[in-house]
């Protein structure tokens, strides 16, 4: 009776996680599957081999401009990201040690979270198309900032409040300045914390679409503006689409490592904070 | 000395080239005619010296992206192209130059559309705003095969007391549909999906059945036995005689059905016929064909029109240069290239050029479709009429709601609508 109370014990929590975890890696399999193969074949239930090989990622490097959508993608997501963080980081700390502005300043910086992104980008199009910089990466840069900055900024409060102060008030009785214990001390504990929000930020400026879409131009479409053109009037290029989003997943799966490292500790950190 | 003068001239023409050249840019959407204009363009480069860049975007979020930069006083867009939904806001709204003066001023030859192209994406009362660009009348793609194959014209024969061939009416086409759902086949697949997908097939249904939207006055005629019978004849063609899910199929699902040759029918944009015959999308190629959808009597046509056309809007960075590119890119000789790569023409001189009907056999029955097609209004709230049409249309196909109640309201909506534009008085 015991053993079957054990078996059961590991046999009941294994089939609920087999089944979560197949319901979040079969569409992915589906995706690997579509894009080894050809639009006919793509479409048949039951599922059939059919047509296999890489001419879609050939195509999809080929016919399509996908290099340029692709390295769109990464210089704005890296260049957002590169300039929010140290921003973030340090608002972050001027929130948690000195309650620069007080709350009504801390809500102010949600406030451009909590519109729907559609009203932030009519006044950021007409600012942009004033300045010149419509249809450029680097008005793509700021527009991601304007998403990024806030979010990062409130993610990392919680990671310099707390036990860091005491840390840092211990490194000033021993004659450390402000920006030593801020360099030296608050920053190097609150690095995965850092490290995660930069990796979301990250994930944040590559995944955004509309931002990118009105405020982009024919050589500075980013990846998902580029890969929804691939779904037409004439029907959707399934097929190709498929090969380009394996691709643009390459990234997000490089950073796979990172993410199980830093942003489940840096996470968890937080929220035990 | 020859030579300080030859250089001297060089540099003069060399400045004025660099002069005149101008950047044209162009929101289009990523479909088959937007890549036989990409080919040509070097052709339009290399005499003019102009730099065309062709910004390719998601038809759905073309508007989106389109009306930030129409209100602006300059866009970034030197041209534009406008789907006919569009026509009605564009023009009201005012974004949109008049091209009469400049066509007038270089004698460019309008009468050569056909004509429903004029009243769809060419001129908004009397106003030239648009030439048009490519079209997407639907049409019936239909097997071949299976109306050539003698057993089934004996059956049909046998069980209908008339010859199975190439429908000439709706009633013939229904009794087609009914005979060839058997063997694990469908009679046909529909594009059931709302809003647009739903409400742009019905509505070949409506002038399958001799109805009309609304009166010239604008008066909604929908109530009517003809829009009654379309109704039930779509809802019972996606229960009765096509595949499970239709109800939710957009027009790539409902293709691949009939490209998997399960189907005997389907109405679509005629842009999807030379897809038939592509082999790596098709298994009936050479076994399918594409006609006008059949009327109410035979010779009377009950497709339904759609079209783009060319525009410069008022935010043009540049006018002058747009012009120039619309009228190469609609000059006969380009239209006729596009239509050779599998283009869809909007002129009546392209569907006649020899080369394209050597190419495309079936280059008159498209003319033909787009001759005897109808329009749908056009208005400043055509998107927000597909909306109501596809949400009431969908109601019937789930049997949460009758033919007649569902006409009533859209008529009610369609009313409130036509008079807020002003169209009903």
């Amino acid at each position: 009776m015991r053993k079957l109370e054990r078996a059961l014990e590991k046999v009941v929590p294994h089939t609920v996680l087999v089944a979560f975890s197949l319901v979040i890696l079969l569409p992915l399999v589906w995706i690997v599957r579509v894009s080894l193969t050809d639009k006919l074949t793509a479409y048949k239930i039951p599922p059939e081999i059919g047509t296999f090989g890489f001419f879609n990622y050939a195509d999809v490097l080929t016919e399509y401009p996908f290099v340029s959508w692709f390295a769109n993608s990464l210089i704005v997501a890296l260049a957002a990201t590169g300039i929010s963080l140290p921003l973030a980081t340090a608002m972050a700390y001027a929130f948690a040690r000195f309650n620069t502005g007080g709350a009504s300043l801390r809500l102010g910086l949600l406030t451009s979270q909590m519109l729907p992104p559609i009203i932030l980008v009519l006044p950021l199009f007409a600012l942009f198309l004033a300045a010149g910089l419509m249809q450029s990466r680097v008005g793509l840069v700021i527009a991601h900032m304007t998403i990024s900055l806030p979010f990062l900024a409130w993610m990392l409060v919680s990671f310099f409040q707390g036990d860091v102060a005491m840390l840092e008030e211990a490194a000033r009785v021993d004659g450390a300045t402000r920006w030593q214990a801020f360099s030296r001390i608050a920053v190097p504990v609150a690095a995965p914390g850092i490290l995660a929000a930069g990796l979301l930020g990250f994930i944040l400026s590559w995944n955004e679409f509309l931002f990118a879409l009105v405020l982009s131009g024919p050589g500075t479409q980013t990846l998902p503006v580029g890969l929804a053109s691939l779904e037409t009037h004439a029907g959707v290029e399934i097929a190709p689409l498929a090969a380009a989003t394996v691709i643009s997943l390459l990234p997000v799966f490089a950073l796979l490592p990172f993410l199980r490292k830093h942003l489940i500790k840096g996470l968890s950190l937080g929220a035990l904070k | 000395m020859l030579k300080k003068l030859l250089a001297g001239v060089a540099m003069v023409a060399g400045l004025t080239t660099a002069a005149s050249a101008a950047e044209i840019n162009i929101l289009m959407e990523g479909v088959p005619d937007t890549e036989y204009v990409k080919t040509l363009i070097p052709e339009f480069e290399k005499a003019t010296g102009h730099k065309v860049n062709l910004e390719v975007v998601n038809y759905a979020e073309m508007h989106t992206k389109l009306v930030p930069q129409l209100v602006a006083p300059t866009g970034s867009y030197t041209a534009i192209v406008v789907d006919f939904y569009w026509v009605g806001e564009f023009t009201k709204a005012g974004w949109l130059q008049p091209l009469d003066d400049r066509i007038k001023a270089d004698g460019v030859d309008t009468s050569v559309y056909v004509p429903p192209m004029r009243d769809l994406v060419m001129q908004v009362d009397g106003v030239t705003y648009m030439l048009p660009f490519y079209n997407y009348a639907m049409g019936m793609l239909y097997r071949t095969d299976w109306v050539a194959d003698q057993a089934n014209k004996d059956a049909f024969k046998a069980k209908y007391n008339m010859d199975l061939g190439v429908p000439q009416t709706w009633d013939e086409y229904l009794k087609q549909v009914e005979f060839f759902t058997k063997d694990g086949n469908y009679g046909v697949v529909n594009q059931g999906l709302r809003p647009d997908p739903i409400a742009m097939e019905w509505s070949n249904y409506l002038f399958a059945n001799g109805g009309e939207y609304h009166t010239a006055d604008w008066k909604p005629t929908l109530n009517t036995p003809a829009g009654v019978a379309a109704i039930e004849q779509y809802a019972n063609n996606i229960a009765k005689f096509g595949p499970t899910g239709a109800a939710s199929f957009s027009f790539d699902e409902a293709f691949n059905v009939f490209a998997q040759g399960k189907a005997y029918s389907y109405i679509t944009y005629n842009f999807f016929r030379p897809k038939v015959d592509d082999a790596s999308a098709s298994q009936v190629v050479g076994k399918a064909d594409i006609i006008p959808v059949p009327g109410p009597e035979a010779g009377k046509g009950a497709s339904l029109n759609g079209a783009w056309g060319w525009a410069i809007p008022k935010s043009s960075n540049n006018a002058d240069a747009a012009w120039e590119f619309i009228k190469w890119v609609e000059s006969k000789d380009v239209a006729v290239k596009r239509a050779l790569q599998g283009g869809s023409p909007t002129r009546t001189d392209v569907f006649d050029d020899p080369e394209v009907n050597a190419k495309y056999p079936y280059a008159q029955a498209l003319k033909n479709m787009l001759l005897t097609s109808h329009n749908f209004p056009v208005f400043t709230y055509t998107p927000q009429l597909v909306e109501v049409l596809g949400r009431e249309l969908s109601l019937v196909v789930a049997g949460e709601k009758n033919a007649p109640d569902a006409l009533a309201a859209i008529e009610a909506e369609m009313t409130e609508l036509a008079k807020k534009d002003g169209k009903l008085k």
